[in-house]
């Protein structure tokens, strides 16, 4: 996130030549711009509780990319993204587990978990700065859940697709004329997976605070988006 | 392939030379000669009777109700039957550890004056109080619990526990319809090891674990019904171990054994109880012989804490009673037991002795299984050991279910009963419905049982699969389970019990009941866990 962060304002500084001296859209953006993207994002998840007893972490990064479209000389945009686990097989891999009284026991049996979001979003990109472009959108996802665990009947296994809601603030900057980099800040809620069985059904037994995010699959993410085009 | 006869005239030719031999050396004379005498390691193997279709072993068998009444005539104690009997002339007292040594005798001359605290035995925090055999304990130790309260922590008798005798079945694949009910094969699908790393504590009548030749003189006794057994004098008793138990290539399996009916380390089986229940835990498997064991890869800790008809006319110190037991229990948390078998138990008055050892094991992180009873049909009394249990988180008692999922007919019920596990039951299901495991033929030990005229000395060399059914084989099934959950990582004996209770198939009425408790153990799915969502 430090390095995102510090390459961002890297770029910021070093404007492109076609950019300087221009505040706001610049004349020659075209009405429809198709830029594709590529990106990595680092989620730390809402159920902390339910990933840190199976995987022993409660963030995972992903990678993906999609495609975005701007109007109205880049004022307004929707995108279309799809990622995966930045892992081996992207997979996350943990462990089976009997929690009793609180206490997580770890059973030793490999668990393996896959998470492929299918996002759609749209949103507002604020020309307020000739190098700096900061945007907010909202949308929502189709999330695939796979769950596998050795030993285990298909019954057991779990192969589910839910939808969510996206929410994301950030800000790009277009360091040459046909590449942007982007940073933001991506909140997603994910309900329907979690929360029915398992580990996060276990820690979300009442109805308190503390346990609602265990029903929740999102979660917030840090992103870096590389888009090509104008 | 030699014959029984000609084994057991070529054993009793070389016992006969080993005792010539010591005599010349050490100058004994025959008749000096201890009455009874082990000398272990000299024996033959077993002779392997096979599958049995025995029927003796079951709680509504004319055989178990003819052995509790024997060793209760030899004990000249005819309440014995009712299990809630205690020894004469004794008394467990736990004192005040504040108490002065002034007061506390104080108060025993007011409770009985003719106490004497004995020297504290090994394994207890409590004292032994002797006392003359005409002097009442429960009235004394009532009179120390209501009048001396701040002397005394408690006060019991020293009550008498027994086995709970049951019952009988065969081979894995034909007889063993227990180990699949409780849905085991897929548990050691997800452990192979099956328990290799722990130790489980059978608290029983003894184990089956070395050969040897027994050398005692039999006195006569007279049974329930008056009947004289004449006096068989000095016998030689071949004595073989359970191969399929502890076998020849493993002697390692067997981890500190100890005998608190006689005081010594080598916990010889005179029953065949404590060999069979040992068996359900961890007889060996997918060895291609006999049936097969629930943890089968455990070590096992023989503590022989149960008397039987044969260590009494062999004069063993000590019976079982609660301070034995209690000694027991501890014994096995500090020798390293991870998981204690009690298919053992009592009605009566509470057991305070006894609360406090199993609120030690479990402290010390051991899982105890207890029987929950037979006498479901005999006015379903509280059984104190496993009533218990339900009071003490990772301490459970266990309920027995037939080959169907019944309630077996004799498993005690009651708000006490935590889980079910088979049992079996001939009833309705003849031999077909027990549970067989590796232990002496029964035709050549309990002699006892048969009439004056045919009375022998009793061979410990006749081991088959015999078929036994009760609370007591029930038990063993949930230890072996509680065992292989142990080695998968879940090492407190509070969150074994609730993944037991958890993953119970619950049976009867919905939720707990007084007759499954939370359900029949499903060992694969405790061992499986929880996922992320499923």
């Amino acid at each position: 996130m430090k390095l995102a962060i510090a390459l961002l304002l890297t770029l910021a500084a070093a404007a492109p030549a076609s950019a300087q001296g221009v505040f706001g859209p610049s004349t020659d953006a075209p009405l429809i711009s198709l830029r594709p993207f590529m990106e990595i994002s680092n989620e730390k998840f809402f159920a902390t509780k339910t990933f840190d007893a199976i995987f022993g972490e409660t963030s995972a990064r992903f990678w993906g990319g999609g495609l975005q479209v701007t109007v109205l000389r880049d004022r307004v945009y929707g995108e279309i993204g799809a990622s995966r686990l930045m892992k081996k097989n992207a997979e996350l891999v943990g462990q089976r587990v009997f929690i009793s009284d609180g206490k997580v026991y770890t059973l030793g049996i490999p668990l393996r978990s896959t998470i492929q979001p299918l996002e759609i979003s749209g949103g507002y990109r604020f020309h307020v700065h000739p190098r700096v472009v900061p945007y907010l959108g909202a949308g929502f996802g189709s999330y695939h859940y796979t769950e596998q665990s050795d030993f285990a009947d298909a019954s057991e296994n779990v192969d589910v697709t839910e939808r969510g809601g996206i929410f994301h603030v950030g800000a790009e900057v277009r360091v040459f004329r046909w590449v942007g980099v982007a940073v933001d800040a991506k909140y997603t809620h994910v309900p329907g997976i979690l929360g029915s069985g398992g580990v996060s059904q276990q820690f979300s037994q009442n109805n308190s605070a503390q346990a609602r995010p265990e029903r929740d699959l999102g979660g917030w993410a840090a992103r870096l988006k590389v888009v090509v085009g104008r | 392939m030699l014959d029984s006869r000609a084994r057991l005239a070529l054993l009793t030719l070389g016992v006969g030379l080993l005792v010539i031999f010591r005599g010349s050396v050490h100058g004994d004379q025959r008749y000096d000669d201890p009455p009874f005498l082990i000398l272990q390691g000299v024996g033959l193997p077993a002779v392997d009777v096979g599958l049995m279709k025995d029927d003796s072993h079951g709680p509504d068998a004319p055989e178990t109700l003819r052995r509790v009444a024997v060793r209760a005539t030899l004990k000249g104690d005819e309440a014995l039957r009712s299990s809630a009997s205690f020894r004469p002339g004794r008394m467990i007292v736990r004192f005040r550890d504040e108490a002065p040594a002034a007061a506390r005798m104080s108060a025993l001359r007011d409770a009985a004056a003719s106490g004497i605290i004995a020297e504290r035995p090994s394994y207890a925090d409590f004292d032994v109080v002797q006392m003359a055999a005409g002097d009442d304990p429960v009235a004394a130790a009532r009179v120390l619990m209501e009048q001396h309260g701040d002397v005394v922590m408690y006060a019991q008798p020293s009550y008498r526990l027994h086995t709970m005798f049951t019952p009988n079945d065969p081979l894995y694949a034909t007889n063993q319809w227990n180990l699949p009910l409780i849905n085991l094969e897929r548990a050691w699908d997800i452990q192979p090891a099956a328990g290799s790393t722990i130790t489980v504590a059978v608290l029983d009548s003894g184990l089956a674990y070395q050969d040897a030749t027994i050398l005692a003189t039999l006195p006569a006794f007279r049974d329930e019904q008056g009947r004289l057994y004449p006096a068989l004098g000095r016998v030689t008793i071949p004595y073989s171990a359970a191969r399929q138990v502890v076998p020849a290539s493993n002697p390692d399996r067997i981890v500190a054994p100890r005998d608190f009916i006689w005081d010594t380390n080598t916990p010889f089986d005179f029953d065949g109880h404590g060999t069979h229940v040992s068996g359900t835990i961890g007889q060996l498997t997918n060895d291609g012989v006999g049936t097969a064991g629930v943890a089968f890869n455990v070590k096992l800790m023989p503590v022989k804490v149960i008397d039987s008809v044969w260590d009494f006319l062999f004069r063993a110190p000590n019976e079982a009673t609660d301070e034995v037991v209690a000694r027991g229990v501890r014994y096995a948390a500090d020798n390293g037991a991870k998981i204690i078998n009690m298919s053992i138990g009592r009605t009566g008055p509470p057991a305070p002795v006894m609360e406090d050892a199993i609120k030690y094991a479990v402290g010390k992180g051991v899982f105890v299984a207890i029987a929950a009873g037979n006498e479901f049909e005999d006015g379903n009394p509280v059984e104190v050991l496993a009533e218990i249990a339900s009071r003490v988180k990772g301490a459970v008692s266990v309920a027995a279910v037939d080959r169907a999922r019944n309630h077996a007919f004799y498993s005690t019920a009651g708000s006490y009963v935590e889980l079910a596990a088979p049992g079996g039951a001939s009833r309705g299901f003849g031999a077909s419905g027990a549970i067989y495991q590796q232990t002496f033929f029964p035709d050549m030990t309990d002699t006892f049982l048969l009439s004056p005229a045919q009375y022998r000395a009793p061979r410990f060399d006749m081991i088959g699969y015999i078929p036994y059914t009760g609370t007591s084989m029930a038990t063993p099934h949930v230890a072996g389970v509680a065992a292989m959950l142990m080695q998968q990582g879940i090492t407190d004996p509070a969150a074994i019990e609730d993944a037991l209770e958890k993953y119970a198939i619950d049976l009867g009425a919905k939720g707990r009941d007084d007759q499954f408790g939370f359900g029949l153990i499903d060992a694969r799915n405790a061992m499986f866990g929880l996922g992320l969502a499923k």
